[in-house]
């Protein structure tokens, strides 16, 4: 890891960083994410609490959770993705928390990167995704899938002008602007292209930073093959509503 | 240009059947009010049909349909559509009202619990 590079920690004095993890049966990969995370909360000079976001998973995650002494909000409904991930905002939002970072639970994103992630926020920008296509290194998902990430790339760019490389990605981190947003407004299913040109609509700071991203471990991808059309056709609708929606107050 | 008295006769106890289901609805309170208004006037309106039956070819002369029963299929269909999206409309409504307070709930709850296990891990060491 290029850690030089990038050296500088901490600013804002006693400041309160949430980590938002939506996980839907993930009780077989969170024991080593919550290993890694510890590492990384250990290793900064500001608060990293973790909250995990049980979106009524049938396995033990629950459990889990509780045994390693993260914080958990269980969903008494299942909501997806969306719905889940906006609780934690909304969580973000009432314990006033200065930075969110946005993690899947499956182990896909590697947690050494958010200190880094922490920083371009402190930075001044307003959201930071984490792209696995800036220096492409690491799990670059299938070409179909590629494919698809280029053109929502193409079409935030053709809409609002700015080049995201990773659209999808979930990893992410956004400052107090964005988590307010977030709280107010998220969609339903596959929020990540959206939400990204709903940021850039409220005339706010996006910017990306290249990680690296492994395959997933277990479970599988909430997009099958038979659902990928669908899923294009409604992110593309998504994305084209986002651009002429309304500015949040 | 006139309907069998026998088919007539159906129509007649069908819909008035129809109003008195509706109302019982209503009466049990299984309907809202604010929902069953349009039921309502669409039973009247099917009363009002099968007793006048002179009243559809009135209409269907006045928007210029030559055959009546298609300028009746006309307007239903053109009603059923306007109601299904007033319901989709209603759908949507409540699915953002739920969600909000599935999340609300769950966040309370996570609070709740955070404080009870304070609470008791402060009492056991004085």
């Amino acid at each position: 890891m290029r850690k030089a590079h990038y050296q500088k920690k901490g600013t804002i004095k006693g400041m309160k960083a949430l980590i938002i993890i939506p996980a839907y049966n993930e009780a077989e990969n969170l024991p080593r994410l919550f290993e890694e995370l510890d590492e990384v909360a250990k290793n900064a000079d500001y608060t990293i609490d973790v909250l995990i976001i049980n979106d009524c998973s049938k396995d033990n995650t629950l459990a889990v959770c509780r045994e390693h002494g993260v914080k958990v909000v269980t969903l008494p409904v299942n909501l997806g993705i969306g719905g889940a991930v906006q609780t934690g905002y909304r969580y973000a939002f009432y314990h006033k928390y200065d930075i969110a970072i946005q993690i899947d639970g499956d182990g896909q994103h590697d947690p050494q990167f958010i200190p880094y992630l922490i920083e371009r926020i402190e930075q001044g920008n307003h959201l930071c995704i984490g792209s696995r296509f800036i220096e492409n290194e690491g799990f670059q998902s299938s070409r179909i899938r590629r494919v698809g990430i280029r053109y929502f790339s193409w079409l935030i760019w053709f809409l609002t002008g700015k080049r995201i490389t990773d659209p999808t990605s979930g990893f992410r981190a956004c400052g107090k602007e964005v988590i307010r947003l977030f709280a107010q407004d998220y969609p339903k299913d596959y929020p990540e292209p959206e939400t990204v040109v709903t940021v850039l609509r409220n005339k706010l700071k996006v910017s990306e930073m290249p990680v690296i991203m492994r395959a997933r471990e277990g479970g599988k991808s909430s997009i099958t093959n038979l659902k990928g059309i669908y899923y294009m056709i409604k992110v593309t609708l998504a994305i084209m509503i986002a651009s002429i929606s309304r500015k949040a107050r | 240009m006139n309907i069998s008295s026998t088919l007539r006769t159906v129509l007649i106890i069908g819909s008035v059947l129809f109003f008195i289901f509706i109302i019982n609805m209503v009466r049990i309170k299984k309907l809202e009010l604010k929902y069953a208004l349009i039921w309502i006037l669409t039973s009247v309106s099917f009363i009002i049909m099968s007793v006048f039956p002179q009243t559809v070819y009135a209409v269907a002369r006045l928007i210029e349909v030559e055959v009546a029963s298609n300028a009746l299929f006309l307007c239903i269909i053109f009603l059923l559509l306007l109601m299904v999206f007033a319901l989709t409309v209603a759908i949507s409504r409540q699915a953002i009202r739920t969600k909000r307070m599935v999340q609300e709930v769950a966040l309370l709850k996570a609070e709740l619990e955070e404080k009870i296990r304070n609470h008791e891990t402060k009492s056991q060491s004085p």
